[in-house]
C-alpha cells in the first residue's frame, strides 16, 4: 500500500489520523510524505489527507492511484472517488453528514461505491466511539478497526507505539484504553 | 533522529539548529507553523514573538540583524505586501546577521486573497530567493540561506508554497544547535539610508547579485539526457518526476532551486541539445520569462511551451494529472493519458465554509443584521474567520479586500454613498494589525461610519495565536494588555459600546439599533471568547414541539443544526457549543437546554 487517502469533514480528526498513519509506516522504516489542506474554517468543511509512502513523489496522490480510501464521512469519500481505481480498497465509516442544502442520499453513495469497488468495507467507527464515550475519537477508532480487520498490515502494538509518538501523554492514555477496548469488544 | 515534519516545521527545526536568535512573524495560512514550532524551542540566546503585523515583524528582525543576530521574519505572501516597505529599503541598506524572510505562497489559492508569486518580489527587490520542493529540501536549505545572507550582507527570501509548507515528510537530523557569538550593534554611517548612499548601494547590490550566482547555482540540478527539456522548480519538480515515470528517457529536467538570481551558464548548457522546452511552474511564469530572455539574448531559437502560450494554466495549483495533461497536449501523444477509472461519478455538492457552531461572531452579525432590518446598509468585511460573514444565511459582508480595509473602505463608501449606513466588521487581531490607522483616519476626517470590532480574544483562523489585546505573549506569559476601548476612546471616539454577543439577543438588538440611530462615528466591541477555546456548560436539543419549520436552521446557518433524510430537525449534541442563539428564533419553544451531565 503506497498511496492512502483519508476523506472526512473538519472536526473528525482527519489530520491527526494522517499523522498516526505516517508514523506507522515510518516505524517500519519507510520514508513518507503527506499533505492536507489547513486553513479557511475547516470545521464542518471538507478535509482530505494524502499519504504517500516513498521519497521521490509529490505530496498529492494522482487520480486513480490511491490504494486505499478511508472515508471518515461517506459523502466526502464519494467526493474523492476520482483518486481510486477498481482495485482500490474502500473503507467507510458508517456516518453520513449530508452537505447542507442538498438532497444527496446515503444510499446513492453506497450504490456508487458498491457498483465500482470489490474490496469495500463499512465500519461503525462513529457508533463505537460514541458507545465508548469518546465521540471525538472516530479517527483512532477507525484506524484500530482497519488494523484489527487486517485491512491494514499493522498490529495493535504498532498502533500503540505510533500513538505514543504522535499524541500528548494525556491523549495517549485515553486512546490507549480506546484501542484496547476495541480489540477486546469489536 | 527521524521525524515526520511538516514543511513549516522542517524550516523551524532547521532555523533553530542553525542558530537563529530572533524569530518574529504574524500568523497567516500557510506560514503560521514556522513561528508556532519555533516557540517550542528555548535557549538563552533565542527570542520569539508574534508581532502586531508583518511590517513590524520585519523591522524588529532588521534591528536584531544589525546587532549581528541571525533572524527570521515569517509571513504569508499577502503579509509580504505589508512588509514591502522595509524589505525594499533593507535590500539597499543591507543586514549584518543572517536575515531570512520566510514567505509562504498559496497557489490555488487555498486560503488567500491573491495568487501572487514571491519569486517576482525577489526580482522586484533584487534579492536572492530559495524555492525548495519538499520539507526535506527546505530543511537543508536554511543553512546556506543564512550563510549567503551573512556573506553578502543581504536579506534572503525563503519562499515556499502551500504544498511544501503543509506537506509532511520524514526528515533525519540531529537536534544540535549551532551557537554563535552576537557582536552587538556597531555604529556605521551606512545604516542611515540617504539618497546619495542609496545610489551607491544600488550599484553594489547589482554587483552582489552577479557575484552570488555561481555560488547559488549549486542548489539547482539537471537530471536526465532526453531531448525534451523541462524547466521546473518548487513542488512542481515532483509532479514532473511522477508524470514522466516510464518515459524518463525522453526528458531531461532542470530543477531551479534558486529562482533569483539565475545562473545563465547553467541554463545555456542545459538548453544546448534540447529540441523543445516545457516550463512547469506554479503562479507566475518567472522561470519561463527569465529563460526565454536569455535564449533571445544568446540568439537561440527553440520551441517553448508554458504559461505564455497557453499550455500551462496561469491560475490555480498544478498536480501530477495536470502536468501529464500538459505533456500530452505538447506531445500530442496518447501514451501519457491516464486510464479513466471511474465512469459514473456522483456530483457531491460542495460544503460551504461556515462559522463554527457556537461562534460568537454569528451572534454579533445577526444582532447587527436584525438591528438594521429594513434599512439600506452596506457591510464591509475584513480578513479572518469572520470573512465567513458573507456566507448564507448570515450574508452580512458585502466587501473584503485585505487586512484592515473594512474600516477604510467603509469611509470611501460613506463619502460616495452617504445616504446609506455603512458598518465595518473587523476582528481583534486585525484591528491591531492595521485597523487602528483606519480608525484614526475616520475620526480625523469625520467619516460617520460604525465599526464593529468582533473581539474573540484570539487570532482564530490561524490557530489561536495571542495578540496585543490578549495581553499574553507567545508562551502565554504576561505581556501588557492593550485595551481596544482605550485605544478607541484615546483617539477621541466618544460613542463606544461593549456587548457580549451571547447575552440576551433581543436586548442586544435594541441596544445596537439605538446606537445606530444617529449617523455618527461609533465603535461597538462585541466581546466573547472563541467557542473553540471554551468548554461548554451544556448544549441544546430539539424537543417534541418542533413543527419542522426550519427557522432555526435557515436563520443561523449553525453547522450543529441539521435536517435528516426524513425532514426532522436535530441538533448535533457533539457539535453544539450551547450558545443558545437558535433558541431565540424558534416560534414553538422547541429548543431546550441540556446541562452537560444530564
Amino acid at each position: 500500500m503506497n498511496d492512502i487517502i483519508i476523506a472526512g469533514i473538519g472536526g473528525q480528526g482527519n489530520i491527526l489520523l494522517s499523522r498516526v498513519i505516517c508514523q506507522l509506516f515510518m516505524n517500519r522504516g519507510f520514508d513518507v510524505k503527506s499533505a492536507e489542506n489547513i486553513g479557511m474554517s475547516q470545521r464542518g468543511g471538507s478535509v482530505v489527507s494524502y499519504i504517500r509512502v516513498g521519497d521521490e513523489v509529490g505530496p498529492i496522490v494522482p487520480d486513480g492511484k490511491a490504494d486505499i480510501l478511508i472515508g471518515l464521512e461517506m459523502s466526502e469519500a464519494a467526493r474523492n472517488v476520482n483518486k481510486i481505481n477498481k482495485d482500490s480498497v474502500v473503507v467507510l465509516n458508517n456516518k453520513f453528514v449530508r452537505p447542507k442544502n442538498s438532497d444527496l442520499k446515503k444510499q446513492e453513495i453506497l450504490n456508487l461505491i458498491e457498483s465500482n469497488i470489490s474490496k469495500f468495507y463499512i465500519l461503525n467507527a462513529y457508533d463505537i466511539a460514541l458507545e465508548l464515550d469518546m465521540p471525538k475519537a472516530e479517527n483512532i477508532t477507525m484506524l484500530t478497526l482497519i488494523c484489527k480487520k487486517e485491512i491494514f498490515p499493522f498490529s495493535k502494538e504498532e498502533i500503540m507505539t505510533a500513538l505514543k509518538l504522535v499524541l500528548s501523554p494525556q491523549m495517549y492514555e485515553m486512546n490507549k484504553i480506546l484501542v484496547e477496548k476495541i480489540y477486546e469488544k469489536y | 533522529m527521524k521525524k515526520v515534519l511538516m514543511g513549516n516545521e522542517a524550516v523551524a527545526y532547521s532555523l533553530f539548529i542553525n542558530g537563529v536568535n530572533v524569530a518574529v512573524g504574524y500568523p497567516g495560512t500557510p506560514s503560521t507553523e514556522v513561528i508556532e514550532t519555533l516557540k517550542d524551542f528555548q535557549d538563552d540566546d533565542f527570542y520569539v514573538e508574534w508581532s502586531t503585523n508583518e511590517k513590524v515583524a520585519l523591522e524588529v528582525a532588521a534591528g536584531a540583524s544589525l546587532a549581528g543576530a541571525r533572524t527570521v521574519a515569517a509571513m504569508k505572501q499577502v503579509g509580504l505586501n505589508v512588509a514591502a516597505d522595509p524589505l525594499l529599503s533593507l535590500s539597499v541598506v543591507g543586514v549584518e546577521g543572517g536575515l531570512i524572510v520566510f514567505v509562504a505562497d498559496d497557489p490555488g489559492p487555498h486560503s488567500s486573497q491573491t495568487e501572487q508569486d514571491t519569486r517576482n518580489f525577489a526580482r522586484f527587490c533584487n534579492l536572492p530567493v530559495f524555492d525548495p520542493s519538499s520539507p526535506k529540501e527546505a530543511f537543508e536549505l536554511i543553512k546556506p540561506a543564512f550563510e549567503i545572507s551573512e556573506k553578502y550582507k543581504l536579506p534572503v527570501l525563503f519562499r515556499m508554497t502551500t504544498r511544501v509548507c503543509h506537506s509532511n515528510q520524514s526528515v533525519e537530523f540531529e537536534l544540535k544547535r549551532e551557537k554563535r557569538k552576537i557582536k552587538g550593534f556597531r555604529k556605521k554611517p551606512e545604516w542611515v539610508i540617504l539618497p546619495a548612499l542609496s545610489y551607491k548601494k544600488h550599484m553594489e547590490l547589482e554587483q552582489k547579485l552577479q557575484d552570488m550566482k555561481k555560488e547559488l547555482s549549486v542548489y539547482n540540478k539537471v537530471e536526465g539526457k532526453g531531448k525534451i527539456g523541462i524547466v521546473t522548480g518548487g513542488v512542481s519538480y515532483f509532479y514532473v518526476k511522477e508524470a514522466i515515470k516510464g518515459f524518463e528517457d525522453l526528458f531531461s529536467i532542470l530543477k531551479i532551486t534558486v529562482a533569483h538570481p539565475l545562473d545563465e551558464e547553467l541554463i545555456l548548457e542545459f538548453v544546448k541539445d534540447k529540441e523543445i522546452l516545457i516550463f512547469i511552474e506554479e503562479l507566475d511564469p518567472v522561470l519561463e520569462e527569465e529563460v526565454k530572455l536569455l535564449l533571445f539574448e544568446n540568439g537561440r531559437i527553440i520551441s517553448t511551451y508554458g504559461k505564455r502560450n497557453g499550455y500551462v494554466p496561469f491560475a490555480g495549483e498544478l498536480d501530477v494529472d495536470k502536468v501529464k495533461g500538459i505533456f500530452y497536449k505538447v506531445l500530442s501523444d496518447k501514451r501519457f493519458l491516464m486510464k479513466n477509472t471511474f465512469t459514473d461519478v456522483l456530483q457531491i455538492p460542495k460544503r460551504q465554509a461556515q462559522l463554527c457552531a457556537g461562534c460568537p461572531h454569528r451572534n454579533s452579525f445577526l444582532i447587527v443584521k436584525y438591528a438594521t432590518k429594513g434599512q439600506d446598509v452596506i457591510f464591509t468585511g475584513d480578513i479572518g474567520c469572520y470573512t465567513l460573514g458573507f456566507a448564507k444565511p448570515i450574508s452580512t459582508t458585502d466587501t473584503c479586500l485585505c487586512m484592515g480595509a473594512s474600516i477604510t473602505m467603509a469611509q470611501g463608501l460613506k463619502i460616495t454613498d452617504g445616504s446609506k449606513k455603512v458598518i465595518a466588521f473587523i476582528g481583534d487581531s486585525t484591528f491591531f494589525h492595521s485597523g487602528i490607522t483606519g480608525l484614526v483616519n475616520s475620526y480625523y476626517n469625520r467619516h460617520n461610519i460604525t465599526i464593529c470590532i468582533l473581539d474573540n480574544l484570539t487570532t482564530g483562523m490561524t490557530g489561536f495565536q495571542p495578540h496585543p489585546g490578549t495581553g499574553k505573549k507567545i508562551y502565554g506569559e504576561e505581556g501588557r494588555k492593550v485595551s481596544i476601548e482605550s485605544i478607541v476612546k484615546g483617539i477621541g471616539v466618544e460613542k463606544v459600546l461593549v456587548i457580549d454577543p451571547y447575552s440576551d439577543f433581543t436586548q442586544n438588538v435594541d441596544k445596537v439599533r439605538e446606537f445606530l440611530n444617529n449617523d455618527q462615528l461609533g465603535v461597538i466591541v462585541f466581546r466573547r471568547e472563541c467557542a473553540n477555546l471554551k468548554s461548554r456548560e451544556g448544549y441544546f436539543k430539539i424537543n417534541q414541539n418542533c413543527l419542522k419549520c426550519k427557522v432555526c436552521l435557515n436563520v443561523t446557518g449553525c453547522p450543529a443544526i441539521d435536517e435528516d433524510e426524513n425532514g426532522n430537525i436535530f441538533i448535533d449534541s457533539v457539535l453544539c457549543k450551547g450558545c443558545g442563539l437558535c433558541k431565540n428564533f424558534c416560534p414553538y419553544y422547541a429548543i431546550e437546554k441540556v446541562m452537560e451531565n444530564e
